[in-house]
């Protein structure tokens, strides 16, 4: 059929053919050499770790957070450890065999039954461990141990709980812990470099963070940081062996400035009634004692509480949970006094010898409006030491009359009103300090002269908190040297200022002690009844909020009925004079005497302070 | 060079070059199979007893004269085109895909048989016809092969569809194609190809050419299986991670590591260099048939040489492209190494006619 030629033909062409595959294939075989030399050479380095990160699985390790103290080394809040029965479900080939056997020295309730059976499956799968029981009693840790040889697949291991040894007590001042949002947790494991991921937790309630007071503020100190456990890990994430272990490190312990015995003495004498109590340690600008009251468990919070019960906290009329300490608003009322009168001093309004007749009302020139004092009658005549103890009204509102309203801001505003003066107190209210201006953007209304006079009283828009409260009073004590106040000791240095004040002499200080010191011990003063509560000289300032403005004593009588409607009880006092160590500030919500309601406490704080 | 072996009156046709080497990629394949199947002894018997069958097998295969295969070729198609109807009947479906034959002792993959047997039948069908191929010879030809390739399609088994299909193509282009044929028919599919694309592509395999063009589109998803391989293969680096030490492959990274992605395994443990030195005998073994199909002693034996060899060698670059993943994955086992009994089989029995074609010598040609 095919002759010679044809067969040269035919087998040439066969060969051209074969060859200009074979050359194809040739093509295809050198790229794919250059493909796999380019993997396993030009990017190896690439790819080595992304082999490794495959086969690697990092497991965080939750640090314990740091011990809390008081000023004196004793534990407030530190954490107590649980113990949990925990199984290894991938070395367990019968769980209801292992339930039937561990329940014999174990005793397992229905629910922990259930929670076991559901999950063991899929924690068998990825060599993950399940808690069986948690919080054992002794006799049942005791139990499990003397029996453990027969279960190997069976633990116990260490859960904690973070406990306030003191819960009510500190509840506003250091706060609680409590679940940690996704992007806080992402922005605390960034700081480490780490990524959120499986988590061995050393708290019984996983991931925990400050929200409130010291352990908010101090939280990075207190948190500590992860460790991480790496495991070697299988397509589906199962550990096959753990390859390295980096510890976690523990939280830092923090030493706090707060006084415990004095807490103690505070809780005790509120009473739970509403109100707070603020002491600073003048020297050093700390706070020894920080309470609001009616207070709450923080141990309730941080490691749950039921929802009814929380609830009914939230509902509390009295607000268990507002914290009236750094947050409450508070009109001053006649506490602002003797600030008021070192304006006077140093702007040279009025001397020591200056005095004025008090009717017991004072008459606006403008628009012949009434001021009234708190007694009928006045105090006849008064200078500014007797207008400071019998806290004539008129005396300053005449006072205030006199003075020009700006510099009278500023001079106030030196003392830490409508100002933050804590470094590290959670979320302090700046009370306000009105000016003109604030009156014209807030209230719509220019600024009168009357509103000045309400100011002389500390009546009228100003307002702080228990803690600018204690910190003017500290100010007052330390004769005008200043310092930020704190809650944890050692911590950056602080600097001491001096009150910007040119005419006011030591003398002035010394008089305006003095005058303070008559407030109790003068017969006439308004606090004299605190008198026989002490056995060293405390120098103070009672006060006495009106919420609501009456004309008469038979008009308050009326209005008292209602309770909310009472007078807030006031006092900031200092001592041992005449060298004060601490300074404090007492509000009683609707306790309607400064002197004879919110002093008792004042001074027995004062006295759980110095003669401790 | 000895193409027989004489034992006194009775003689065995053997080509020692083809036969060490693949004995020596079989028994290679049974030593990356142990690591790769996770030091898993039951599979490496299993597939020792195939290998040890198959290399018999190529023996006796390559014994027969060509003359035979020639003169029964369109029986073994036939024979093989039935063997895939009763496939479609008593078939075993696994996910889905009806591709075995269970025969009790061993799962039968038809596909695999006829990727040998209709190339042999073109063989002898062309060999005889006059340069070029006509028109008419053209069509029944392609007619014959598309409706092969639509029966292992329809399995559904893509791969061996397209490798059947390269067969019978092979054949016909080694046979003396018109060149005309060729490039317009190759301008022809280049034009049909968006047709293709929506009418005969199932919805998961234009999904594993779309990952293919940019496998970042799902790390997790389709192109998980290319994304691990290329971990496996370039984490091998130069030396390799040593042999069984391949995290890739022993901690189940890697998908289908004893079959179609075994090659990756023997890259992550041997490198660079092990890959090189595994190639080389692949790529000897290739320069030997060409040496043989150049020496073949007719058109028929030429042929059949060429397009076996051709099968072999598209098979092993559809699964090395597959792995360092330059093209889609497709399922292809790699010659003589990944487990697998079938395509074993047929490979040796693909060696075996290969080797009788080129060891029976005629006096004289016709």
């Amino acid at each position: 059929m095919i002759d010679l030629e044809e067969r040269i033909v035919e087998k040439k062409s066969f060969f051209n053919r074969l060859v200009i595959i074979y050359l194809f294939f040739g093509l295809i075989f050198i790229f794919f050499l250059e493909r796999t030399y380019s993997l396993q050479i030009s990017e190896f380095s690439d790819y080595e770790i992304a082999a490794l990160e495959n086969k690697t699985k990092e497991v965080l390790v939750q640090p314990v957070r740091g011990v809390i103290y008081d000023r004196n080394g004793a534990i407030i809040v530190n954490n107590v450890p649980s113990y949990d029965l925990i199984i290894k479900p991938w070395k367990i080939l019968d769980l209801n065999k292992f339930i039937e056997k561990i329940s014999l020295v174990i005793e397992l309730n229905s629910d922990e039954i259930d929670f076991v059976t559901e999950n063991f499956n899929q924690k068998a799968r990825y060599n993950r461990e399940l808690i069986l029981k948690k919080d054992l009693t002794r006799v049942e840790i005791a139990r499990f141990e003397v029996r453990s040889f027969k279960f190997p697949n069976a633990f116990i291991d260490k859960r904690y709980s973070r406990k306030n040894n003191y819960p009510h007590l500190f509840s506003h001042a250091i706060g609680y812990v409590g679940g940690i949002s996704n992007e806080q947790l992402n922005s605390i494991l960034e700081d480490q470099a780490l990524d959120q991921d499986e988590t061995i937790f050393s708290y019984s309630n996983g991931f925990l963070i400050g929200k409130t007071g010291i352990e908010n503020k101090y939280d990075k100190t207190l948190r500590g940081l992860f460790g991480k456990k790496i495991y070697e890990v299988d397509a589906r994430g199962k550990f096959l062996k753990q390859t390295n272990y980096i510890e976690p490190k523990n939280g830092g312990s923090l030493f706090t400035s707060l006084d415990l015995n004095s807490h103690k003495v505070a809780y005790d004498k509120m009473n739970n009634r509403r109100g707070a109590v603020v002491a600073i340690e003048i020297e050093s600008g700390s706070i020894v004692t920080y309470l609001s009251t009616p207070s709450f468990s923080s141990n309730d919070i941080s490691n749950g509480i039921s929802s009814k019960a929380f609830n009914a906290l939230l509902k509390d009329p009295n607000k268990p949970f507002f914290d009236r300490a750094a947050q409450g608003r508070y009109s001053p009322a006649s506490t602002i006094k003797p600030a008021i009168g070192l304006y006077g001093l140093e702007e040279n309004l009025i001397d020591w010898n200056f005095s004025i007749n008090d009717p017991g009302y004072f008459i606006l020139p403008e628009d012949q409006r009434i001021y009234r004092g708190w007694r009928k009658g006045g105090h006849g005549n008064v200078n500014l030491k007797k207008a400071m103890i019998v806290s004539s009204n008129t005396f300053f509102f005449s006072l205030a009359y006199q003075s020009n309203i700006d510099n009278l801001i500023n001079h106030l505003s030196n003392f830490g009103f409508g100002k933050d003066i804590c470094l590290d107190c959670f979320n302090p209210d700046l009370g306000l300090l009105p000016t003109p201006d604030w009156k014209i953007n807030n209230l719509n209304f220019g600024w009168f002269k009357g509103d000045t006079v309400n100011l002389g009283v500390g009546q009228g828009y100003l307002s702080a908190t228990p803690l600018q409260l204690a910190y003017y009073a500290s100010v007052i004590a330390n004769k005008g040297i200043n310092k930020k106040l704190t809650l944890v000791n050692n911590q950056t240095v602080k600097v001491s200022e001096n009150l910007p004040l040119k005419n006011i002499q030591n003398s002035d200080w010394e008089k305006l002690h003095s005058s303070m010191i008559g407030v109790i011990d003068d017969p006439q003063g308004t606090a004299k009844r605190l008198k026989g509560l002490k056995t060293y000289t405390v120098a103070a300032k009672s006060g006495t909020v009106e919420l609501v403005s009456t004309e008469t004593k038979e008009d308050y009588k009326i209005i008292r009925e209602n309770v909310g409607n009472r007078d807030h009880a006031i006092i900031i006092a200092f001592g041992p004079m005449p060298e004060p160590k601490y300074a404090v500030s007492v509000i009683i919500e609707n306790g309607e005497s400064g002197g004879s309601v919110a002093g008792p406490v004042a001074i027995a704080v004062l006295n759980s302070l110095i003669e401790e | 060079m000895k193409k027989k072996l004489d034992f006194k009156n009775f003689s065995i046709y053997f080509d020692h070059y083809l036969f060490i080497s693949i004995t020596l990629l079989s028994v290679m394949g049974l030593f990356f199979l142990y690591s790769a199947s996770q030091e898993d002894l039951n599979t490496v018997i299993k597939q020792s007893i195939f290998v040890g069958f198959g290399l018999i097998l190529m023996l006796a295969v390559s014994q027969p004269d060509p003359d035979f295969y020639k003169t029964f070729s369109g029986i073994f198609l036939v024979l093989s085109i039935l063997l895939i109807f009763a496939t479609m009947i008593f078939g075993k479906e696994i996910n889905g895909a009806k591709r075995w034959l269970d025969l009790g002792f061993f799962t039968l993959q038809t596909s695999e048989i006829v990727k040998i047997s209709l190339p042999i039948f073109l063989a002898s069908y062309l060999y005889n016809k006059p340069l070029p191929i006509s028109l008419k010879h053209t069509f029944i030809t392609l007619i014959l092969i598309g409706s092969i390739f639509f029966l292992v399609y329809r399995q559904p088994d893509l791969g061996t569809g397209l490798v059947v299909f390269m067969a019978g193509v092979y054949i016909l282009f080694l046979a003396g194609l018109s060149w005309r044929f060729i490039f317009t028919s190759f301008g022809l599919v280049l034009l049909s190809l968006p047709f293709l694309w929506n009418n005969f592509l199932q919805p998961f395999q234009r999904q594993r050419i779309l990952t293919f063009m940019d496998p970042s589109n799902d790390p997790y998803g389709s192109s998980w299986n290319i994304t691990q391989s290329k971990i496996a293969i370039g984490s091998g680096g130069m030396s390799g991670k040593g042999y069984q030490d391949g995290s890739q492959a022993h901690l189940n990274f890697l998908p289908e590591a004893e079959t179609d992605f075994i090659f990756a395994v023997i890259a992550e443990e041997f490198g660079f260099v092990g890959v090189c030195i595994l190639l080389s005998i692949f790529f000897f073994i290739l320069l030997r048939c060409l040496y043989l199909a150049f020496n073949a002693r007719d058109r028929f034996c030429r042929l059949t040489i060429g397009g076996l060899s051709l099968v072999f060698a598209s098979t092993l670059f559809i699964n090395l492209g597959m792995v360092v993943g330059i093209i889609p994955v497709v399922g292809m086992p790699m010659p003589f190494i990944s487990k697998g009994g079938s395509s074993l089989l047929s490979f040796y029995i693909a060696f075996g006619i290969i080797i009788s074609m080129a060891t029976h010598k005629k006096l004289m040609q016709k």
